[in-house]
């Protein structure tokens, strides 16, 4: 035994003398954690800004409202949930976890704590972003085509475009119905019949609703209609493009 | 003429070798070896094995000294690196290893602290988990032989094999449990 520890010192120590094995510079190592918190920042930001958008892109085309609707459209918010972009952002969380663990206060305690902590401080990040007009502004760079890069991803994402929800500012009360203009289309009709149910305060130009019906050659027949906020930076005044509407 | 650096701590003479006296390595080597090779005995059982894990580890330390934190302790440290080494020698040689991902480190754990006297019969717990160590999977030998043939406590354990705190507790609990019916095959008696 005492032979075989000697020949392992013996073995490394000469391999170190003869320059074979080099110590790795300190400054590798400030790099190598100088990059691992540098990827963990990028990794929250980019997920904070994953979550924004999903919640954007839900609140634009109004699915967000649909468990309002009743249970049919419960199952149509479930059914039209961006899955792509949901999976992605759990595949962000699970690696930011795994980058995490490398720190000693992380690792020591049990993964549930450093996930839940993470995701509340996403999740807390993608509600703040919400708040404010970032997503709506890019969204509308995108629709002017003043977006290089990621105009196809807001023009795809952002909007999406649902069979039997539909949100939009009144611009014109009419007969039997309201014209109503949305990002894509600029205006639909929105026909009342004596099955549609109404919210109980008047339906005004400029209110935003949302109205869940089928479409056909533009026009809905409404089946409910839910008035919502006026999102301050979602559907800010003058900002539909007057010419060259891109969809 | 060399310094005498017998009665230095591991950390310090780690801040001589971090500082360019790399001469002072063999002295790492010389404390440490044996028992790094005790713990690698409880995984591997070729000597030739044992022998070529033992360079890698220490040629790794070398390696990635100068970013160990030397306000740390270098032996937890060390450990990490032969645990790091062993768990890929075993994945090399298809054996058995840790689980990619466990329950037990997903979930918080109730810690329950060893109480001493276990630690006052120190000698025959070592006699008798040794007797079992083969039958035990080793995500509950790993533990069990840091903290009765090593001497760390389950912070260091934790550290070594970076999961939570509390599991390394619920690991030995387990450990222990599992063994019971062992040594009582073995009739041995362990209370």
């Amino acid at each position: 035994m005492n032979n075989q520890q000697n020949s392992i010192n013996n073995k490394v120590i000469n391999k170190i003398k003869s320059g074979n094995i080099k110590m790795k510079p300190k400054i590798y190592f400030v790099l190598r954690t100088a990059l691992l918190m540098l990827s963990i920042l990028v990794l929250v930001l980019f997920i904070v800004c994953l979550i924004s958008f999903i919640a954007f892109s839900l609140r634009s085309s109004g699915v967000w409202l649909s468990p309002a609707f009743g249970f049919p459209c419960i199952k149509m918010l479930f059914g039209s949930l961006p899955w792509v972009l949901i999976l992605i952002t759990v595949v962000l969380i699970v690696l930011l976890e795994i980058f995490a663990k490398k720190f000693t206060f992380v690792y020591r305690k049990p993964i549930l704590y450093s996930l839940l902590i993470i995701i509340l401080v996403v999740f807390l990040g993608g509600f703040l972003i919400d708040k404010t007009p970032f997503h709506s502004n890019l969204f509308w760079k995108a629709q002017e085509g003043h977006l290089p890069g990621f105009g196809s991803f807001y023009r795809d994402f952002g909007n999406p475009k649902f069979k039997n929800i539909h949100q939009g500012v009144v611009s014109e009360v009419i007969n039997n119905g309201f014209l109503i203009e949305n990002h894509r289309e600029r205006i639909i009709s929105v026909m009342i019949t004596p099955e549609t149910r109404l919210p109980s305060e008047k339906i005004e130009e400029g209110d935003v609703i949302v109205v869940f019906g089928e479409r056909d050659n533009g026009q809905i027949e409404a089946l409910n209609i839910r008035k919502t906020k006026r999102d301050f930076n979602f559907f800010p005044k003058n900002r539909f493009p007057k010419k060259g509407f891109i969809d | 003429m060399r310094q005498d650096v017998s009665e230095e701590t591991d950390e310090e003479i780690v801040r001589l070798i971090q500082s360019g006296s790399f001469e002072f390595f063999d002295v790492l080597i010389k404390r440490y070896e044996a028992k790094i090779g005790r713990y690698a005995r409880k995984f591997l059982s070729d000597n030739e094995d044992i022998s070529d894990v033992l360079q890698n580890i220490f040629i790794k330390v070398y390696r990635n000294i100068q970013s160990f934190d030397v306000k740390r302790k270098f032996s937890s440290w060390l450990y990490r690196i032969a645990h790091n080494e062993l768990v890929n020698d075993l994945k090399k040689k298809k054996k058995k290893t840790l689980p990619l991902f466990d329950l037990d480190v997903f979930l918080p754990q109730h810690l329950r602290d060893n109480n001493l006297n276990e630690r006052l019969e120190l000698k025959d717990i070592q006699e008798t988990v040794d007797k079992c160590l083969d039958k035990l999977e080793i995500k509950y030998r790993e533990p069990l032989i840091l903290y009765y043939f090593e001497g760390m406590n389950y912070k260091e354990i934790a550290d070594v094999m970076q999961i939570p705190v509390s599991t390394v507790g619920v690991r030995i609990k387990r450990a222990k449990e599992i063994m019971k019916p062992i040594l009582k095959s073995l009739k041995y008696n362990h209370e």
